[in-house]
């Protein structure tokens, strides 16, 4: 088996020119088979929904005809209303990314670089950690109200956790051979923050900064759907109270197609740093 | 003492199919190997001779001519061909005895105190009495390959087969399995077939060295080793037929190894080259 | 002796941040720097932690709460184990149903609270329900993992010895994925906590929990209760996390000791 591996590297460039055009696309067409496949699940569910709204299996007050739920959502889009909550929720979360990351690589990388702020710092930032955030709102609501303060300094706070440990971490793991090399040149701190710590730490810090987006998304909905009169979640409550749950199923849907965009995006972005790295590993074979 | 088989492999082929191309990896193998026999085949990288033993073994089983144990066809695994892997692939949640068991769990001649009892025969078989609750984690590169010997004997297969299985080990302690591998042979009586790059090795154990040769795999040559055993590895004799092995290489370049792939390889492979959409 | 020696030799740096910020609470309160309304006096929340953990209400609170919870944690980890087997055994089944899970876990969990609480109302099944959903993906996902990430020379020792399917489940795919689906359960359990208090948070009027105690202290503008239950909250949620850990190492310590 191991000596398959170095093989791997370049059978695929023979291939590629040789391969009959035939199998290529017989080989496509199964892929894309595979793929349909995934549809079914959610076919079948539309399916089941559009009946049971004909056959009024169920109120109409609790389940909407997906063609409902598809009118708001153009609905709202076309009046604005969708995009003007977005946005203000869109802008929590960069507001509250842009705090909390700030504070978690400020301190990811004092606790990182300094044993004697590790020392003092990281036993309280660990049972700081784990602490579900959703259980300091009402505190928070108590100092700060309920506005923008309060949404953005719990945001916040979902962010710095999983940025720090992140930048930490990273920091951490840094592997001693290449400090090693640092020191056999002599780099000065400053090099040795420069051109060691922040290249080698990168991934992790990216990592870090994803989860944290993610993090800010599962509680800017919690925060909303507590307390707001703007934003995604308030959209939802507002439909829940109103018992139109089409506008639920609106939110709903944004909510995951925004996640899905966010989470992918990031996960792309990633990738990409992943990759320069992986060509920087084998350069310096 | 367990049964030894013959085994016979007459113009046996084997291609992998990669990209719709099919990639002959054997060409026209046919090798006879008697019962008890220790059979070392050595060969450079790419000349089929892992995917040789995956055949007999029956981790492949799509192949052309014919493969036969004690005249019946191989088709699939079974428990009377055991094998010892590069790699020691134990279990590493399971304890060493645990380990061995898992050799015997599909055994149906045996009750369940003889299992017992012949796990106990092979952890001291391979001197492991007193590592028999240790986890694989606990034990050295050549102490996990002793475990992995055991738990392919335990079966008393009739035939064992052996890929590269002291590769990854030191020099000392490479010696040293050889010495024992010969004297689980010369005990159990049973034929057994080596892959193995090293050469001092192949001479040290085969009673035949077959030599391959790659782009496709082939039969090179046969070497038969007819010295006494305990064989002296600084002899005039046994550096000879070192020699005359290592001879049968100097022809070849150091060529680079096209495919050695095994079967779900190629599948990935073709998997990778559809564009993603 | 020893115990001495281990009790000086700790690290009590990592003590001088708490004490300090408790020290500063205390003296702010004490000297009246600040609204002691809005900011109470630390022996203030011990003293209504005690009243509070005294009477029937705390005991009520916080077993309805672990209830949920506990419910919750075991029918997500369950269904996560199992559909995560299932997509990781069965490629079938993970063309199916792989792309309607990966799309609908991007869904921020407390979205599907509206909808659960239109259904199923306040009371506890909407909030187990919403309680498993939240433990149900990280184990769905870290069993599927866990289950793939399976090396496939181990896949051929089982061919080698001829394992059937169900000894290929019980001796290979469950033991070899245990590290992944116990990572999966693990996060779980912090996932699950968080949705018992945030359930509790946002479907009220439907039995006490740790939650509602919380939410009535704000409406009370009771701060003293708000603190004690928070840190209640918190320090089950360590607790959790401590349990899970220790039952990490319990169960794997085949795999020797890791850093």
């Amino acid at each position: 088996m191991t000596n398959a591996s170095p093989s791997l590297a370049h059978a695929p460039h023979h291939g590629r020119v040789l391969q009959p055009a035939s199998a290529f696309i017989s080989r496509a067409a199964a892929h894309v088979g595979t793929r349909a496949v995934g549809l079914l699940l959610p076919l079948a569910v539309l399916y089941l929904w559009q009946t049971a709204v004909d056959r009024e299996w169920v109120a109409i007050q609790l389940l909407p005809p997906a063609e409902l739920v598809w009118q708001s959502l153009r609905d709202l889009w076309q009046s604005g209303d969708l995009t003007s909550n977005l946005a203000v929720s869109l802008s929590r979360i960069g507001w509250s990314v842009l705090i909390g990351s700030a504070i978690g690589w400020l301190l990811g990388f004092l606790i990182g670089l300094s044993r004697t702020a590790r020392a003092y710092l990281y036993p309280s930032f660990e049972v700081f950690s784990q602490f579900p955030v959703i259980g300091w709102i009402p505190l928070l609501i108590i100092f700060l109200g309920i506005d923008e303060a309060l949404k953005i300094a719990a945001i916040s706070m979902a962010v710095i956790v999983p940025v720090t440990v992140a930048t930490f971490k990273g920091i951490e793991n840094i592997p001693t051979r290449l400090l090693e090399v640092a020191r056999v040149y002599c780099f000065t701190p400053r090099q040795l923050l420069l051109r060691v710590v922040l290249p080698a730490a990168l991934p992790s810090l990216f990592s870090g900064f994803r989860q944290g987006i993610m993090q800010a998304w599962l509680t800017l909905v919690f925060v909303e759907l507590l307390a707001s009169s703007e934003g995604i979640g308030y959209l939802m409550v507002w439909g829940r109270q109103l018992m139109q749950l089409d506008l639920v199923f609106v939110g709903l849907i944004v909510i995951g197609v925004v996640g899905l965009i966010l989470d992918l995006s990031l996960r792309r972005l990633e990738a990409c740093l992943q990759d320069w790295r992986h060509d920087n590993k084998q350069e310096q074979k | 003492m367990a049964h030894a088989a013959t085994l016979e492999i007459r113009s046996l082929n084997k291609q992998y199919q990669v990209r719709g191309e099919s990639l002959p990896v054997l060409d026209d193998i046919s090798l006879s190997i008697r019962p008890g026999e220790f059979v070392s085949i050595v060969g450079s990288s790419g000349c089929g001779k892992s995917t040789l033993l995956k055949l007999i073994i029956g981790l492949e089983n799509d192949y052309q001519g014919e493969l036969l144990l004690d005249g019946k066809r191989i088709s699939g695994t079974s428990l009377e061909r055991g094998i010892v892997f590069q790699e020691h692939r134990l279990f590493p949640w399971l304890t060493v005895e645990q380990n061995i068991g898992i050799g015997l769990l599909n055994n149906t001649k045996l009750t369940e105190a003889e299992k017992r009892k012949s796990v106990q025969e092979h952890i001291e078989l391979v001197g492991l009495q007193d590592f028999a609750q240790a986890y694989p984690y606990q034990l050295s590169g050549g102490m996990s390959q002793r475990v992995a010997i055991a738990r392919a004997l335990v079966n008393r297969p009739e035939v064992l087969l052996l890929d590269e299985p002291f590769g990854a080990l030191d020099a000392f302690t490479r010696a040293y399995l050889q010495y024992e591998l010969q004297h689980i042979w010369e005990k159990e009586g049973i034929t057994m077939i080596l892959v193995t790059h090293d050469v001092e090795e192949a001479v040290y154990l085969g009673d035949r060295i077959v030599v391959m040769q790659p782009h496709p795999g082939r039969i090179k040559r046969i070497i038969d080793v007819p010295l006494a055993r305990e064989r002296n590895r600084a002899s005039a004799e046994f550096i000879a037929i070192k020699e005359q092995v290592l001879s049968e290489f100097a022809g070849e370049t150091e060529a680079e190894p096209l495919v050695e792939l095994a079967a779900d390889e190629t599948h990935q492979l073709g998997y990778e080259l559809i564009p993603q959409a | 002796m020893n115990v001495i020696y281990t009790f000086l030799r700790r690290d009590w740096r990592g003590l001088a941040l708490p004490l300090a910020l408790f020290a500063l609470w205390y003296a702010a309160t004490a000297f009246e720097w600040v609204n002691i309304k809005l900011i109470v006096p630390p022996e203030k929340v011990l003293e209504a932690g005690l009243r509070y953990m005294s009477g029937k209400d705390f005991t009520e609170a916080l077993s309805n709460s672990l209830f949920r919870d506990l419910s919750g944690f075991a029918l997500g980890g369950i269904a996560g184990i199992l559909l995560g087997l299932a997509m990781g055994l069965s490629r079938w089944t993970e063309h199916l149903v792989g792309p309607t899970f990966n799309t609908l876990k991007h869904i921020s969990l407390f979205a599907w609270l509206p909808l659960i609480s239109t259904w199923l109302g306040t009371d506890d099944r909407a909030k187990i329900l919403f309680i498993a959903l939240c433990a149900f993906y990280p184990v769905a996902l870290n069993t599927f993992e866990g289950v793939r990430n399976i090396p496939r020379a181990q896949l051929e020792v089982a061919r080698v010895y001829r394992f059937t399917r169900w000894q290929s489940l019980t001796r290979l795919t469950l033991p070899g994925a245990a590290p992944q689906i116990l990572t999966g359960l693990h996060l779980a359990l912090i996932y699950a906590w968080m949705g018992t208090i945030g359930a509790e948070f946002l479907l009220l009027n439907s039995g006490p929990g740790l939650g509602d105690t919380v939410i009535k202290g704000r409406q009370a503008f009771n701060v003293e209760l708000i603190i004690f239950g928070m840190l209640s909250i918190g320090l089950i949620g360590a607790l959790f996390n401590r349990l899970a850990a220790h039952a990490e190492t319990k169960l794997l310590a085949w795999r020797g000791h890791r850093v």
